[in-house]
């Protein structure tokens, strides 16, 4: 068996480790519940007339209510998914058991990455479809749907820096609970900070400020979906190539510094044992 | 590596922090061996093992297993081991047959060998019936079965097992005794880390002793218990002890000293040998009436204690 067979191997265990993990179940459940809702919430609003401002056409409706109905819910299932992913292993002893066998560290740390990162994209999909569903059945019909599968997988690149950062502190704190509270305070001091020097910025403190403000994890991680469909789909707001393209290597800066030094951990340090 | 050695461990070294679990230990086991690594608590036994299958990091030193670093190249040193963690924590989500098959894909078995071995292992260590069930239900001992199990899933050429029979019930503990002396029997190579003594005296062929992160002894079992015994003594059980009896004995070559205790004669031998034939020949010559004549060779737990305090 190849390096891929074994990666592969751990993919499928990290599926099946995570599924039997109630909470992400649970996370899964909520999401989609939480989609629907805003359906029936945007549906009820176009009920007072045949347009909304700032909301676009109704039907473009389903961008919307995908975009907003998982902008915070599939961050925090990007977290919660990964928090847990490498930790649980040392908390419940787990690891030992895996690493004792012919894979590689690195092989051990990809599996585990992918695994919990497709099983992620798996939710997107479902709650992603569950939204246009909705969006057809409440409001009428829709167009554009041919771009769905792109906005699918903005959505998905989009949890990269979030996914990256919480499996990074699972492995380098080793425990799931400390990952997740720093991945969530991250993600909520960037969104404060950021917004507060977007603010600056507007006020005419200079260009730095907007750099500032889009340099950090949470700009990126929550604006890259809607200035992708702002490209694709003419009218549904404003174009931005350039911040399009800031924002998705922002992305892939952040998933790669996190993954490295997640990766360096755990090559070069031992395989702690039973902490839960 | 040594001729013939399957593993080899050479001067291993291993901090934490600034507490030297191990220090510079080295010993190697060959094909066949059943080894049995012996020490007190906190005396270094599960790091060098830890060591040993590349889950810890050594600060010097170096493990080769099948002339392979687990450190370094686990895909081509650990696929040929089969390990049996201390209380092993499994993955309670799963069933056994789940976990098994697991553990097979993760050796590259297919489909068809997963199941077989699958079925066969878990009617090995007893399980048969509870294959289909969560191993979060399983007690202590059948986590400890299943363990083993596990370690045999790839039809291993080394098995490193640490305190496998723990936990487990007296029949148990016999059964998987006399498992790991058939697996010897095949050729396998058995590392066994254990606390009891008796076992390890009954199934092991080699043992090394851990001391302070110190290897005190690495030898043949034989060995070990020629090593720290001081002296061998032939105890004679009389009806009645004479002085004629005591004093013909002195005179023996191979005696070096007779001690009377009652109607007990202990005599003790200059040479490490059975002189029990010589010894009844003299007392029946001495018209003695002998009721029992035993050979005082040192326990396995004599040799440990005495190696665990230097050798005295």
């Amino acid at each position: 068996m190849g390096a891929l067979g074994r990666v592969a191997v751990i993919i499928g265990y990290e599926w099946r480790r995570a599924i039997a993990k109630k909470k992400i179940l649970a996370l899964i459940i909520l999401a989609v519940l939480f989609q629907a809702l805003v359906m029936i919430a945007l549906s009820r609003l176009l009920s007072y007339g045949s347009s909304l401002p700032g909301f676009g056409t109704p039907s473009l409706f389903w961008i919307f209510g995908v975009l907003e109905g998982q902008g915070l819910f599939v961050q925090l299932i990007a977290i919660i998914t990964a928090g847990g992913s490498m930790s649980e292993e040392y908390e419940h002893g787990t690891a030992d058991i895996l690493l004792s066998k012919p894979i590689t560290r690195l092989e051990y740390l990809f599996g585990k990455f992918l695994g919990g990162f497709f099983l992620l994209a798996m939710v997107e999909a479902l709650t992603t479809v569950v939204g246009i569903v909705l969006s057809l059945l409440l409001i009428g019909a829709q167009n554009s749907l041919e771009f769905a599968p792109l906005m699918f997988l903005a959505i998905v690149y989009s949890t990269l820096i979030f996914f990256s950062l919480s499996f990074m502190c699972s492995e380098v704190f080793r425990g799931s609970t400390i990952a997740m509270i720093i991945a969530f305070g991250v993600f909520i001091a960037s969104s404060v900070i950021s917004s507060i020097f977007g603010v600056l910025y507007n006020f005419g403190g200079g260009s730095a400020y907007l750099y500032l403000s889009r340099g950090l994890p949470t700009w990126a991680a929550t604006n890259f979906p809607s200035l992708l469909m702002d490209q694709l789909i003419i009218g549904f707001g404003t174009t931005d190539t350039n911040a399009l393209v800031q924002a998705s290597i922002i992305i892939v800066v952040y998933a790669i510094i996190f993954f490295l030094i997640a990766a360096y951990r755990l090559v070069n340090s031992d395989v702690s044992k039973k902490t839960g | 590596m040594a001729s013939g050695s399957v593993l080899n461990v050479s001067n291993l070294t291993k901090f934490y922090g600034d507490f030297k679990a191990l220090d510079s230990i080295s010993f190697s086991v060959d094909k066949g061996w059943v080894y049995g690594y012996l020490g007190p608590n906190g005396a270094g036994k599960t790091t060098t093992i830890r060591t040993m299958l590349g889950l810890l990091k050594p600060d010097q030193g170096k493990v080769q297993i099948a002339n392979a670093d687990p450190s370094n190249d686990p895909i081509h040193a650990l696929r040929l081991v089969g390990y049996a963690p201390e209380l092993p924590t499994l993955q309670t989500f799963f069933t056994g047959e789940q976990l098994l098959d697991l553990m097979g894909k993760m050796f590259g078995l297919s489909i068809q060998n997963r199941q077989e071995k699958t079925k066969q292992l878990l009617d090995l260590v007893g399980l048969a019936s509870w294959g289909n069930k969560k191993i979060g239900t399983y007690s202590k001992g059948m986590v400890q079965r299943l363990s083993v199990a596990l370690a045999l899933i790839n039809d291993p050429l080394v098995m490193i097992m640490d305190e496998p029979t723990i936990g487990m019930d007296p029949e148990a503990t016999a059964q998987f005794r006399n498992l790991f002396t058939n697996l010897s029997k095949e050729g396998k190579t058995i590392f066994i880390s254990s606390h009891l003594l008796d076992e390890v005296q009954r199934i092991c062929t080699h043992v090394g002793m851990i001391n302070k992160g110190k290897i005190v002894f690495s030898g043949p079992i034989e060995q070990v218990l020629d090593t720290f015994t001081q002296q061998w003594v032939v105890e004679a059980e009389l009806q009645n002890v004479t002085e004629s009896i005591v004093s013909s004995l002195k005179k023996l070559d191979f005696v070096d000293d007779v001690k009377v205790e009652g109607n007990k004669l202990m005599i003790q031998l200059k040479e490490k040998k059975d002189f029990r034939g010589e010894v009844s020949s003299e007392i029946f010559k001495q018209k003695g009436v002998l009721l029992s004549l035993n050979l005082q060779k040192i326990t396995l737990e004599d040799a440990y204690l005495r190696a665990l305090k230097g050798g005295q």
